[in-house]
């Protein structure tokens, strides 16, 4: 039996731990995402569910889905800084000429669009998460619920926020990132995990794409209706 | 038809190599891609030149012995097709060819387009057979084996070992081969008996050999002249875990 840090260091346990930790971080987009598309109805909900996930079993469930998701982040992108710096050592001398077949865009660039994605996601947590930058909009505003709580004003925060055109292309750029890595990160993870079954890998390398086009999308659509003015104060 | 070649020469080991152009005239397009090469060679010895060394044995396709990357694909830009079964008719009067050797740390360059593929055999070692008792072999129908199952154990055992995954992989990585050796005997009943232990150890021998990690382009398959399907690598993935997990590897 091998030792379990001789499993833990192989090529095929970073890739597994990158493809589970990737599928997590994917499920949390789609909740993620969810929440966001309550902008679409009005104020209130967006700003009620936002209330309803801080205080969730007394900021408990806050608290555990975050160091859930940071391990998951660490874990996914330590495992790609691995595998990506032995995958070059792999090939010390490269070919005066290649010609791909079948590797896309996508899959070829995911090392890039990946460490994009880290200085994205610091700094979408630094606007809306910590305040730190762009602080003129952050829920000063508040709002009362139905309820009759005074609550942050989330959905201002947002809006103000997604007014500026420069945030706006920011934010859209970045979700063509998210659409780039999950375009080739949703499929390839199920062939990771080894799943092998005739009818569902053609079904997997169909909608994994499909879905990344859905996400990127979803998520732009909150910026886009603001800065068009479908969405307003 | 007159061609002008690029050739990888590298003396040694331990030279540094560099591509090298040659022009060869009257090339008949019915010469295989290595016949070429035996024309472009005695052209060399006749001039006092040294050859270009390339592997070749068969020279009919299946015993995976010649394998160079011919304009940037292994094998060339044939499908299923293996650099003695390339034809000159593939390419037309006038073509630039660029000829290198495999490229990979675990393939290190002896000479020219030559590459020491002794990792291959040192990763069927660590359990690329099945252990059986000696003596009088028995009775090929002993063991029933379904047509399904016969088929995917061939279609993974068509691999000839000639290293082009590893070669058109952009990590270098030995994934499609390894898998395709734990497929074959992973879909028989002879197989089973050391399945866990052979999908660990040939795993872990991949990474000491210094092979990289599959991304999953799938640019293997591709180049595979047995066309043998990366599903095979999902299953090697999933026999690894579960190895991992039972604690048998």
């Amino acid at each position: 039996m091998k030792a379990f840090g001789d499993i833990w260091r192989s090529n095929l346990f970073q890739k597994w731990l990158m493809a589970i930790t990737g599928l997590f971080l994917v499920l949390f987009l789609l909740g993620h995402l969810s929440g966001n598309l309550l902008v679409f109805l009005g104020q209130a909900h967006i700003n009620e569910y936002a209330h309803g996930l801080r205080t969730m079993g007394h900021g408990a469930v806050l608290w555990g889905a975050r160091i859930g998701l940071l391990t998951f982040f660490i874990l996914h992108v330590a495992s790609a800084i691995t595998l990506s710096r032995r995958n070059r050592q792999a090939r010390p001398q490269k070919y005066a000429r290649v010609e791909a077949r079948s590797s896309t865009l996508a899959s070829r660039t995911m090392l890039y669009s990946g460490l994009l994605l880290i200085t994205y996601v610091l700094y979408h947590l630094a606007h809306f998460t910590w305040g730190a930058v762009h602080a003129q909009h952050y829920a000063q505003a508040t709002f009362i619920l139905p309820s009759g709580e005074l609550v942050p004003d989330v959905y201002t925060m947002v809006v103000k926020s997604f007014s500026e055109p420069l945030i706006t292309v920011l934010y859209l750029l970045s979700m063509v990132m998210v659409g780039l890595h999950l375009n080739h990160a949703i499929a390839s993870a199920f062939q990771t995990l080894g799943v092998t079954n005739r009818r569902i890998v053609p079904l997997v390398r169909t909608i994994g794409p499909a879905l990344s086009i859905l996400i990127a999308l979803g998520f732009s659509a909150v910026p886009l209706a603001i800065i068009l003015g479908l969405v307003k104060i | 038809m007159n061609l002008r070649l690029h050739i990888w020469r590298q003396a040694g080991p331990n030279d540094t190599g560099m591509l090298k152009t040659y022009d060869l005239a009257n090339v008949s397009e019915h010469m295989s891609f290595l016949e070429m090469l035996d024309v472009l060679n005695e052209e060399l010895i006749a001039k006092g030149e040294i050859p270009v060394a390339f592997d070749h044995d068969c020279r009919e396709g299946i015993c995976g012995t010649c394998g160079m990357v011919i304009n940037g694909r292994p094998h060339g830009p044939l499908a299923r097709t293996t650099a003695c079964q390339l034809h000159m008719r593939t390419f037309k009067d006038g073509d630039e060819i660029y000829i290198e050797p495999w490229r990979a740390k675990a393939f290190p360059v002896l000479r020219d387009l030559v590459v020491d593929r002794g990792s291959f055999d040192r990763i069927i070692q660590k359990g690329g057979f099945v252990s059986v008792n000696t003596g009088n072999a028995q009775d090929g129908n002993t063991i029933p084996i379904g047509k399904p199952d016969a088929d995917r154990a061939m279609d993974a055992a068509a691999c000839i070992g000639c290293g082009a995954c590893v070669a058109a992989c952009p990590n270098s990585s030995a994934m499609l081969f390894t898998a395709a050796k734990i497929g074959h005997l992973a879909s028989l009943p002879q197989g089973q008996a050391e399945r866990s232990s052979r999908a660990m150890n040939m795993v872990l021998q991949m990474d000491t050999e210094g092979f990289g990690a599959c991304t999953n382009h799938y640019e293997c398959e591709a180049a595979c002249p047995k066309g043998i399907s990366a599903e095979f690598i999902a299953q090697m993935n999933r026999d690894f875990v579960a190895s991992a997990l039972g604690g048998k590897g």
